[in-house]
């Protein structure tokens, strides 16, 4: 029997990797609306103002799996759980004995863009759309990037380094809505701003102006922006319309278990399709290496009879914005406590959330040591201590103890320090 | 598999390690007096850690389920078939790091210079670690990770005894031992 995979992203592609590593006699199908699997996404913003050539994109890859089969360039039409079949948009039939939900969400735009098709406009997204973008930039040198994820800072941030007239405009009071506190954000937008990048915040898109049959320009909030490319990077919305009519749906979302189950314990999600209930919350992480452990945990529990919860729900993100490193630890919280060490003239500020004396989240901005540490700290699910807030210092580099897991492999202490016991 | 031990009773904190590290394996001219003059600095991969009380040297663990390679946006991190260790090819790395924000020990080092990230491979195409090799009390050292519990676990167990029949003078030290 077959293990069917409906998604080629990294969650897709890991759960894939996993089944065929764990069970070597189980055939795998992975199936992809996309001609490419197995590219790096993250990468796209590079590759677009062509500072990354296309190979690079691509994963390594080993020799040819007999029993992995990819089908590119198909979408799965419906499900039936009952009989257990996927149908495919060309009118093929698959069936599966467990099914691994990874198809992620299609690119968010605007209800102002839904007008007749205009030349300049993309999504930020996937390798085709990229392709098309890197060949309309070649002649146009003057962008808005619409949306404040870290996709879209990340977009602006490598099109101005490439030489492009760059603006970041974003609907709500401050960029990284979702990552960052205010003051956070503060830091990074001077740092944008001075890389001559110009940021709109409380721009709400409004209109659109259209010359010859492409844009030429974007009014938000008020003013209008003149452009001749308008990339969205406005964040994604899971795609769920196969799965109408076959009640895994809970309010139009995949909701599964901190184990990632559906209802149907035949089928699993993982990556950005998965809403996942945990502790009477819903959690989606949609970070990279989260879509990366959940595609493999995923794959881990198809056949348990108990299926393993997850135990890092962490929204761990990095990047490195031309001279200013930052680190996500978890987004800010409404109450939460605040603690942090700024230096706004070096554009440094380190700071953690705590709810009940406990680490939930932070951020580092312009110094980045002691990441792992903090990550560790937060999960480790401790008051903090007065040692512990040490580590908010720049160029910390104090340790820890934390209680050992699974995998990890502790200093090899071969003969202690006497007086330290 | 084979790991740096640490024998803290040893070490103090001189930093001779991370020195050397930093000029073997950060600098081009692989000199001390030629590496403080390179630019970008050359960085260490270890790093000393703790007090007097108890310093230590501290590398990468080379962790069985290590999620510095599972963060790892473009594959650059990875693990060596052979000697199961964790390595960056620094030619895949963007200098994203996102590694270093999930590495609980803190052992990967960005170099917002030279746009990687570095960690220690112990040396491994070497035959002895550099840190290993310099240290001049010899605290750190090579071992087998194989049966290396046990060993150690027997040796303790032998101090133990010997604690037992001396009145339990300097039992104290074993706290670890008898709480296993």
């Amino acid at each position: 029997m077959t293990c069917m995979i409906v998604g080629g992203g990294v969650a897709g592609f890991q759960a894939a990797a996993t089944c065929r590593a764990l069970r070597l006699e189980q055939a795998v199908t992975l199936i992809d609306a996309e001609n490419e699997v197995g590219y790096y996404r993250t990468l796209l913003p590079q590759f677009m103002v062509g500072a990354l050539p296309e190979e690079k994109l691509f994963f390594r890859s080993g020799d040819a799996d007999p029993l992995l089969t990819m089908r590119r360039g198909v979408r799965v039409r419906s499900l039936d759980r009952s009989a257990c079949t996927l149908t495919l948009d060309n009118g093929e039939v698959l069936t599966y004995d467990r099914l691994i939900l990874a198809h992620g969400g299609e690119p968010f735009l605007p209800g102002i863009l839904a007008g007749p098709p205009c030349r300049g406009i993309f999504p930020v997204r996937d390798l085709t759309t990229a392709r098309e973008t890197k060949s309309w930039l070649a002649d146009h040198r003057k962008v808005i990037v619409f949306g404040g994820s870290l996709v879209g800072v990340k977009t602006a941030v490598h099109l101005s380094q490439a030489g492009f007239e760059v603006s970041l405009v974003v609907r709500r009071g401050h960029i990284l809505l979702r990552a960052l506190s205010e003051d956070s954000a503060a830091v990074v937008e001077a740092h944008l701003r001075n890389l001559g990048i110009e940021v709109c915040v409380n721009a709400a898109m409004e209109d659109l102006r259209i010359r010859d049959g492409q844009i030429d320009a974007l009014k938000a909030g008020g003013r209008w922006l003149s452009c001749s490319t308008l990339l969205v990077a406005a964040g994604i919305s899971p795609d769920t319309s196969f799965l109408e009519g076959t009640d895994l749906l809970t309010d139009g979302e995949l909701v599964v278990s901190p184990a990632l189950q559906t209802i149907d314990p035949r089928i699993f999600a993982a990556g950005d399709v998965a809403v996942i209930a945990s502790g009477g919350e819903k959690i989606s992480p949609n970070t990279w290496p989260q879509a990366v452990s959940q595609g493999r945990l995923a794959a881990e529990n198809l056949y348990r009879s108990s299926p393993l919860p997850h135990r890092d729900w962490s929204r761990i993100n990095a990047m490195e914005l031309h001279g200013l490193a930052m680190v996500v630890l978890g987004p800010p919280l409404v109450g939460a406590e605040v603690i942090s060490h700024a230096r706004p003239e070096t554009s440094v500020r380190r700071e953690l959330f705590l709810v009940d004396g406990k680490p939930v989240g932070g951020a580092l901005i312009g110094d980045i040591s002691a990441a792992g540490t903090l990550h560790a700290l937060i999960n480790a699910g401790r008051p903090l201590t007065l040692r512990d807030a040490g580590l908010l210092r720049p160029q910390t580099g104090n340790v820890i103890r934390f209680p050992e897991q699974t995998g990890r492999r502790k200093a090899l202490i071969l003969s202690p320090k006497r007086s330290s016991l | 598999m084979k790991v740096i031990g640490v024998h803290m009773d040893r070490c103090t904190g001189c930093k001779t390690c991370e020195l050397y590290c930093g000029a073997e394996r950060g600098s081009e001219k692989k000199t001390l007096l030629a590496a403080v003059q390179e630019t970008p600095p050359p960085q260490p991969r270890v790093r000393v850690e703790g007090g007097l009380d108890g310093a230590f040297p501290l590398q990468c663990r080379h962790c069985l389920q290590a999620p510095c390679i599972d963060a790892c946006l473009t594959g650059a991190l990875r693990r060596d078939e052979k000697s199961g260790m964790v390595i960056i090819r620094e030619d895949l790395c963007i200098g994203c790091w996102t590694c270093t924000a999930f590495c609980p020990y803190g052992v990967i080092y960005p170099s917002p210079k030279r746009k990687i990230a570095l960690k220690c491979d112990r040396c491994l195409y070497m035959e002895k670690p550099v840190c290993v090799d310099v240290c001049p009390t010899k605290a750190l050292e090579v071992v087998e990770l194989e049966g290396i519990e046990d060993l150690l676990r027997e040796r303790r167990l032998q101090t133990l005894n010997v604690m037992l029949a001396n009145g339990g003078e300097g039992i104290r030290l074993l706290d670890f031992e008898r709480s296993e």
